[in-house]
């Protein structure tokens, strides 16, 4: 599919400068969509016109984030919350600070105007406690708006009061899934909830609580001026709109780049970011996270970043943090750091996951260490089988999906280092 | 009625059971670890799986979609479902391990995973015998391990608190002890810490679980790595004999099981019954074994001239029935006790009416504020409602003190309770009486009595007490006296070494026998030196009498006490109506 992507003006992060601060902000049209929200639309239009734009959630799952709005039962009352998901700790992905750094009132505005939407009383902004100074520079954005009359009491005199508060979290990946991220802010353990009952109906303390990635957010605004055919015109069809890839790995230039979704793998290489590094050939691209399955260098032909393409191809778009690895890789080196990323992280509430992955990372540092056999390679598939879709939340999977693929697709690197095993006597 | 069909098996069901607990109910086994009736659920340990599907409903028809055959269609959910997490809806049908292949295979899965950091110690575990994870291994694990490296190791011994200790390598992360201090006994004191196959329960820096109620953890822990400080090491389970009894330390009567060994009580735990304890009860109750296993006294003990020689049961008899000549009735005073049970306060309380005594007196031992609204009251005794369902006269402490200590009482008999112990009395009280005190235990008012009679106590004979609700339960004969013998009680619990052991071993030994009797039984003898016979064989036969004379116990029995959990006293109104 072609996308006219070399004359694509980023929307999220625009290359204005000072954008962060609110003054900027107001001058390049910051805070208007909200005011025409306020002034002239209602609630269920606005969720109505964002769910007519298939905004899919930027943090992984890829839900229809108008659609998911929509599941929040009528008020009673009672408080209601959004929990905006910064906390993104999966390897290769690095693009909500980028909207913290650059563009943080777009969040607020798409915070508050979905906050409008859904009747809710408070928005708390998750963020990974590691972005230290990212943290303070969206509290400084939260104060500014506070000081403008965004946020607070009867905002923009239209009677609708909304608080924003910023939480840290202490560095842990399972605080990125969301319902152990509500656990999180409720200043419990991260241990992911079961479902149902789903967060809609019963999330923070209790209360209808929806959860939406920063990036996810900071698109309502758009949609709210240009409107939802506007939206949908961006990039591919079924997965529309801008996108931050954030592009990692053995490339010339890495980096977050802002394009629409659909995005040739190979152009996104090639073109955006530079080339390979040394003029050396991809061995794999992990698409969108490293809990995506990797694809090999000689799948990639025409293989488009977006849900259906990636789906497709055998993987998936995740968050779109796209890490490239050149012809040098070592994979089983790759796999087993992935693996010790999961092992390290898995919250211990499961037992498939807590045991599994350190027994998917034990067998490959015996492969690494050339102590492997095949039979290693049969035990970790049956490992991943035995992981996979069995435990509360999806990090099993995430856990199991990069050995089980990695195992498949680059199965001779794997079988090479076994047959080279300590062990092998003939 | 809705249905559901398990293995092909249709059951009915009313409300909305959780899957699991709904097999369970019915009998199917099934494996499960972090599940607890009386706790939230996790669905932590994903060893319930089952294939669950629902039938599709065809709107058009109104009715189930049916295929070629005739059957309903079923639509299973994508993945597998816990059961304790599922909740039954109306047709819904569950495939265990028993029909699907799917099933078995996760079990075996999952225990895999559990097993592959556990230390498999279970020569050396105080759980083995009794381990939901030993035995579900045994049913549904796998064969052999696959895991071929080192294991992930974490601290051993911890002491979490007084009564508690941990090893983190058994533990296999199911939470219950950390829901229970959280749901149940809300003291907030164990949290997990850690992360991923490094995590294991702990208390917070500088704290210890001291929790009143904390050796319920250990109960619930579902392998080894909770283990109480006072019982580790002591005996396997398979040595012990496990027989149903009741927590006479406090007013609340806890329901529990004695554990004993050669007529030791080794260990109590909680017995469950929804009405009283559920499945819990407080620490004290279980340190209760030091009284029944020590300090106990063993034949009868007379106060000659000063000096405290034993005596013989003969004697004792003889010693109280010429006492009870010497007296007139109105020298004479009656002491019941809220300690002691019901039939021997009825017996005594017909004795003393026979001598023509007027009344049998007690005191409450009530300490004001020590309750806590679950399951501690502040009755420190098992049947201070029997005494006053019985008839007996309650008086305060100072009222009893004044009605003791009066010099026109010459002869005073007292059940069990140690009044001096517990501060009503003073030795000076005594002085210049004669006092006969029928205990188990020596203590201060043991000590200062004349005529020291032992008696059973409520692990040694069957016997029943009202709890504070007005609820009326029974305990059975745990361990023999040197006048029981295990064999030839058909009551008393046969342990597994009995059943299974081979026939040429004797299991149990006679060690650790106690020579006394039931208070009954003697005041019974010292009536029969009257030919005034009772008549009485058993506490059966009392209660029986009881329950015909006294409106308050009216349809007591103990067979109703065997099949009911405790049996809750009829009140006062309903005695008037009735």
């Amino acid at each position: 599919m072609a996308i006219d992507w070399r004359n694509y003006k980023p929307l999220l992060i625009p290359g204005i400068p000072n954008l962060h601060k609110i003054e900027v902000f107001e001058k390049n049209g910051g805070y208007e969509q909200l005011k025409k929200t306020l002034k002239s639309l209602t609630p269920e239009a606005v969720v109505n016109e964002v769910k007519a734009a298939n905004i899919r959630g930027r943090g992984g799952a890829g839900f229809n984030a108008g659609l998911k709005w929509s599941f929040m039962p009528k008020p009673d009352g009672g408080p209601r919350y959004i929990a905006a998901n910064g906390d993104e700790s999966e390897p290769g992905t690095f693009k909500d600070r980028k909207i913290f750094e650059y563009n943080p009132h777009l969040f607020i505005e798409g915070a508050i105007i979905a906050g409008f939407a859904m009747h809710i009383t408070a928005v708390y902004v998750y963020i990974r406690g590691e972005y230290k100074s990212w943290i303070d520079m969206m509290q400084k954005a939260i104060d500014d708006a506070y000081a403008k009359g965004y946020l607070g009491k009867n905002i923009l005199g239209s009677g609708f009061d909304l608080d924003m508060y910023v939480h840290s979290g202490a560095g842990a990946y399972i605080c990125g899934e969301e319902s152990s991220l509500m656990e999180s802010l409720e200043g419990k353990r991260g241990y992911p909830r079961v479902k149902p009952p789903f967060p809609a109906q019963k999330g923070l303390w209790g209360r209808p609580t929806t959860i939406n990635n920063i990036e996810t957010l900071a698109n309502v605004p758009l949609v709210i001026k240009n409107g939802a055919d506007w939206y949908k015109s961006i990039g591919a069809p079924t997965h529309p709109g801008p996108v931050l890839y954030g592009i990692s790995g053995h490339v010339n230039r890495p980096g977050v780049y802002e394009y629409p979704t659909g995005m040739s793998i190979m152009e996104l290489i090639n073109d955006v970011c530079g080339g390979m590094r040394g003029g050396k050939k991809v061995k794999a691209v992990i698409p969108g996270g490293s809990s995506t399955p990797p694809l090999r260098g000689d799948q990639l032909e025409g293989v488009c970043m977006d849900a259906d393409s990636l789906r497709t191809a055998g993987s998936m778009m995740g968050t779109a943090g796209m890490i490239v690895m050149d012809e040098d890789t070592d994979m089983v080196d790759a796999l087993w750091r992935i693996s010790h990323f999961y092992h390290h992280e898995s919250c211990g509430q499961c037992t498939p996951c807590r045991d599994g992955t350190g027994f998917l990372e034990k067998t490959l540092i015996k492969i690494r260490d050339g102590e492997g056999e095949m039979r290693d390679l049969d035990l970790l598939l049956d490992l991943c089988t035995q992981m996979e879709g069995r435990t509360i939340c999806a990090l099993a999977d995430a856990a199991a999906w990069p050995v089980r693929y990695t195992v498949t697709r680059f199965r001779e690197d794997f079988e090479k280092r076994v047959k080279n095993t300590v062990f092998a006597l003939a | 009625m809705p249905e559901i069909f398990i293995d092909n098996i249709r059951y009915e069901f009313e409300g909305k059971p959780l899957v699991l607990q709904f097999m369970l109910d019915n009998g199917l086994d099934h494996p499960f670890f972090c599940y607890h009736p009386s706790l939230s659920i996790p669905a932590n340990c994903r060893q319930c799986y089952v294939e669950a599907g629902t039938p599709v409903w065809n709107r058009e028809t109104n009715d189930y979609e049916l295929n070629e055959s005739g059957d309903r269609v079923i639509r299973f959910f994508p993945k597998l479902m816990t059961a304790c997490s599922l909740e039954a809806t109306d047709g819904m049908v569950i495939k265990t391990h028993r029909t699907s292949e799917l099933v078995k295979r996760a079990h075996k899965d999952t225990l895999e995973f559990i097993l592959v950091n556990h230390p498999l110690d279970c020569p050396i575990c105080d759980q083995a015998g009794e381990c939901p994870l030993q035995i579900q291994t045994y049913k549904y694990g796998p064969e052999g391990s696959r895991f071929e490296h080192k294991k992930v190791h974490k601290p051993k011994r911890i002491k979490l608190g007084p009564r508690v200790i941990l090893d983190a390598e058994r533990c296999i992360n199911c939470t219950r002890c950390v829901r229970f201090t959280e749901e149940i006994s809300k003291t907030h004191q164990l949290t997990i810490i850690s992360r991923g196959d490094k995590n294991y329960p702990a208390v917070a820096p500088g704290t210890e679980f001291d929790d009143p109620y904390s050796l319920n953890t250990v109960d619930i822990c579902p392998v080894g790595a909770l283990t109480s400080a006072d019982f580790r090491f002591k005996a396997r389970v398979w040595e012990m004999n496990q027989t149903p009894g009741i927590d006479v330390t406090n007013g609340t009567g806890c329901n529990i099981d004695v554990w004993t060994r050669d007529n030791l009580v080794l260990r109590i735990t909680p017995r469950y019954n929804a009405a009283v304890n559920d499945h819990w009860m407080p620490d004290f109750g279980r340190e209760d074994i030091r009284r029944m296993n020590e300090n106990r006294i063993s034949k009868p003990e007379l106060s000659l001239d000063g000096d405290r020689i034993k005596s013989s049961w003969n004697n004792a008899e003889i010693t109280l029935w010429e006492k009870l000549k010497e007296f007139s009735p109105s020298e004479m005073l009656f002491a019941g006790s809220a300690f002691s049970s019901v039939e021997d306060n009825f017996v005594l309380k017909k004795h003393a009416k026979r001598i023509g005594a007027e009344k049998v007196y007690f005191t409450p031992f009530i300490k004001q504020g020590s309750g806590d609204g679950f399951l501690i009251d502040e009755d420190q005794y098992p049947n201070t409602q029997g005494c006053r369902l019985l008839g007996l006269k309650e008086l305060s402490p100072a009222d009893f003190k004044a009605k003791v200590s009066d010099s026109a009482v010459k002869l005073l008999v007292m059940l069990e309770d140690d009044l001096i112990g517990r501060g009503v009395l003073n030795t000076a009280d005594l002085e210049g009486k004669f006092v006969v005190y029928m205990g188990s235990n020596h203590n201060a008012t043991s000590a200062a009595a004349t005529l020291v009679v032992p008696i059973a106590n409520s692990v040694e004979q069957s016997c029943s007490f009202v709890n504070v609700k007005g609820r009326i339960q029974r305990t059975t004969a745990a361990k023999e006296t040197i006048y029981t013998n295990r064999k030839l009680n058909l009551e008393m619990s046969v342990g597994r070494l009995d059943r299974y052991g081979t026939k040429f071993d004797n299991w149990v030994t006679d060690r650790n026998r106690i020579d006394c009797i039931p208070a009954w039984e003697y005041l019974e003898r010292v009536a029969a030196q009257d030919d005034a016979n009772f008549g009485y064989v058993s506490t059966r036969a009392i209660m029986a009498e009881i329950a015909s004379t006294n409106a308050r116990f009216t349809g007591v029995d103990y067979d109703r006490l065997d099949e009911e959990p405790g049996i809750p006293l009829i009140s006062a109104e309903e005695v008037k109506t009735a």
